[in-house]
């Protein structure tokens, strides 16, 4: 089999967690062939591929190009982390560019919007996370080249956080921890905006049990992505005022002001469409 | 801007007069080379450009000071946990907030950790084909190459980096971009049944990093041998200082010159006051200059060249060896594949110590008091001296900040070395593949970091 890996704009996070597979992965790779991979190999030129591990969002037209020629040349293409699969941290907020095209010496030039990869090539395999843990990427990978399914799991980040709940009303949300958090407690009963509920799990918890706030990296939970009807916003809005015993209204009056935490890495995905939530490894 | 697969160069696109190196490999971020060439087949000047930019300064406008961090780890996979600690300094600096002595000390432990995967990585993956297969088929001049032959090198690699990387995950949660790490200190602290568990892991491994770094010291001087277009670095090398020591974070940045001249010490303040940034039409990085010092590389080699603490005896040992061998400064690019395994050392010693040293009292944060501020920090990241600074509102929401990373201070070192390499190698608009190695060889001591320079 022919493998590539290739990163669009991304901060190489997703291609450092893969790198993080170790041996069992340049086992594998030994036992296949690595087409291109700017982070690996001195390939120059895209060349066709059983299987692509496409990080990143499209921010600029060489992206672009980048993309629409893996999805030309490509079988299968894997889009790994949260740029590729939502658009990510890049496309959390609209930017200026930072200066006039000069169109002296070709650089690529930004985009209105940034996109996520879906937007212009088929995908086979999604797997959120910013970045996906190693296991779950190398595990995917394994999955693709073997043809056996992935490993899937739908449950949300609380649906694996060891931390009770107890059922008490907060005054107002915040974003720090102030002198640190039981390490029992519920990050919510706090007042801190933890995305838990909302956001698909299979990451075993790690920043929750390390008494830091899930931020939603992995993206929209398998009940969100469901019906129209939910949204990541609405959702936490009920899961909070269940928890809390504060009543929705008022709950939702003080999330208004954290929409954009709650979005950081779909803002470009809103609705994260359904085909998403069919087809994401690692659940 | 997709390679037409016609080869190295692509010279028609670019007005006929320069000839281009496109997709830079084993590198992290795309970015380019272009030389320059005069009507006669001279070379004249050739230059990095980085093509990827997604503006992080201009994200965080409007948002809470506290979520910043967060955010800005995202910018580099590699450097992001300091990206993360330079924010949540920046704003410590804003507000007057001292973090407590249990959070400083993890921190720091944390750091170290995360600088000997970081490095462990860029061994692995980016830097070691070139000296082990320096002569082989680019096809093959890659990790899996190195498997296929040198599988026991690949195995010892793999080894310590697991180790590395195990020890992040039980204390942080995440070996990239963990979210420990908050303004006003962690938001936890690890057990002792943590530190001795992450302790056995690091101490395993010690065998296995002695045999890299015997390894690493025949395949440099088999390869100094072997390259001809090495030139030394001209003008300074810099680095963060705490009483003339280098430091992680610093309170002092330490320039010293590669030929001669003075060496000169600036408080962190002075220093980020001197930086003046020269944004270039050709390319998504601006160059960071430092007053009137001129050139200046960050970096694993400058960081060598300033000398280790005595926290760390072996990796001190072995830079004073290293410096008997090839003299003091480390100016070859040659020998940027030694200055990462001595800091790969130094990172496993003081984690190692630090791990032992628990503090008795655990108190992991303090809440800062947001007020209407300036703050900014100055630390080492594993590419270079990283800057962050930040003015927030009374509220703690952002209204300007600025990032000068690593890679930007080096540009125009980067820039000067690469057109000596390319004067050396290049021949009229033919870019052959020696030359296309050698190019990229150069450009790989520098230890680029696109998007960390873009962010």
């Amino acid at each position: 089999m022919y493998i590539a890996t290739v990163a669009l704009s991304s901060c190489g996070g997703c291609h450092q967690s893969l790198f993080l597979a170790g041996e069992p992965l340049i086992a594998m790779l030994c036992d296949n062939n690595i087409s291109f991979s700017n982070y690996m190999v001195d390939a120059r030129s895209i060349s066709p591929s059983d299987v692509v591990l496409a990080t990143g969002a499209i921010r600029n037209y060489e992206e672009l190009e980048i993309a629409d020629e893996i999805g030309r040349t490509s079988r299968k293409v894997i889009a790994v982390g949260s740029c590729a699969v939502y658009g990510g941290v890049p496309g959390a907020r609209d930017i200026e560019p930072p200066r006039p095209e000069t169109g002296e010496a070709l650089i690529p030039g930004l985009l209105d919007e940034v996109q996520p990869l879906d937007s212009r090539i088929d995908i086979e395999l999604y797997i959120p996370g910013c970045p996906p843990p190693p296991n779950l990427i190398f595990e995917a990978l394994r999955s693709v080249l073997e043809g056996y399914g992935h490993p899937s799991f739908d449950g949300t980040v609380c649906s694996e956080c060891t931390r009770g709940v107890e059922h008490k009303g907060v005054k107002a949300w915040n974003h720090h921890p102030g002198c640190g958090v039981p390490s029992m407690l519920c990050l919510l009963n706090r007042g801190l905006l933890c995305l838990g509920p909302v956001t698909r799990g299979g990451c075993h918890a790690v920043c929750t049990s390390k008494g830091a706030v899930c931020i939603g990296c992995r993206g929209p939970s398998a009940m969100v992505l469901s019906s129209q009807l939910h949204s990541m916003f609405s959702d936490m809005v009920k899961f909070v005022s269940l928890t809390t015993g504060n009543r929705e209204e008022k709950t939702a009056g003080q999330m208004m002001s954290m929409l954009k935490s709650l979005y950081m890495f779909t803002r470009r995905d809103p609705v994260t469409r359904a085909r998403v939530g069919e087809k994401v490894a690692g659940g | 801007m997709v390679d037409t697969g016609v080869g190295l160069t692509d010279a028609s696109d670019l007005g006929g007069g320069r000839v281009r190196l496109y997709p830079l490999t084993r590198v992290m971020g795309r970015a380019d080379i272009e030389v320059s060439i005069s009507g006669e087949g001279q070379v004249g000047e050739a230059r990095f450009r980085a093509l990827e930019y997604r503006g992080f300064e201009q994200m965080v406008l409007g948002m809470p000071a506290f979520r910043v961090p967060s955010m800005l780890s995202r910018i580099c996979g590699a450097c992001g946990p300091f990206h993360q600690l330079a924010a949540c300094i920046a704003v410590e600096n804003g507000c007057s907030t001292d973090v407590p002595k249990a959070a400083g000390w993890f921190r720091e432990l944390l750091a170290w950790l995360w600088l000997g995967q970081s490095h462990l990585v860029n061994i692995t993956y980016l830097a070691l084909p070139d000296f082990v297969l320096p002569m082989s088929d680019p096809a093959v001049r890659n990790v899996v190459g190195i498997y296929a032959v040198e599988h026991e090198t690949v195995h010892r690699l793999t080894t310590v980096l697991a180790a590395f990387s195990e020890a992040l995950d039980m204390l942080a949660g995440l070996p990239v971009h963990p979210a420990v790490v908050v303004p006003g200190g962690v938001s936890y602290l690890p057990d002792w049944s943590a530190c001795t568990k992450a302790s056995v892991l690091l101490s395993g491994c010690e065998h296995e990093l002695r045999e890299i770094l015997r390894l690493v010291e025949m395949i440099t001087k088999r390869n100094a041998q072997m390259i001809e277009s090495a030139m030394p670095f001209r003008g300074h090398y810099m680095a963060s200082t705490v009483a003339g020591r280098q430091a992680l974070v610093g309170e002092t940045v330490t320039a010293a010159p590669f030929q001669q001249g003075e060496t000169r010490e600036m408080p962190a303040r002075d220093f980020y006051d001197s930086i003046v940034e020269k944004p270039v039409p050709w390319s998504y990085l601006v160059e960071a200059a430092v007053g009137d010092m001129g050139p200046v590389l960050v970096g694993p080699l400058a960081r060598v060249n300033l000398g280790f603490d005595t926290q760390a005896p072996w990796a001190e040992l072995e830079r004073a060896r290293t410096t008997e061998i090839w003299g003091h400064p480390l100016d070859r690019e040659f020998l940027f594949l030694v200055a990462l395994i001595l800091e790969v050392i130094r990172a496993w010693e003081n984690a190692l110590l630090l791990l032992e040293q628990r503090p008795k009292v655990m108190e992991p944060c303090v809440r800062p008091k947001l007020v209407d501020s300036e703050g900014m920090a100055v630390v080492e990241s594993p590419r270079g001296t990283l800057v962050h600074s930040l003015r927030m509102d009374a509220e703690g929401f952002i209204t300007s900040y600025r990032i000068v990373s690593p890679l930007q201070f080096n540009f125009a070192m980067l820039n000067q070395h690469l057109t000596g390499c390319a004067r050396k190698t290049v021949g009229g608009m033919e870019l052959s593949e020696g030359a296309a190695q050698n190019l990229q060889f150069a450009l790989r001591a520098f230890s680029p970091c696109v998007p960390c320079g873009t962010h």
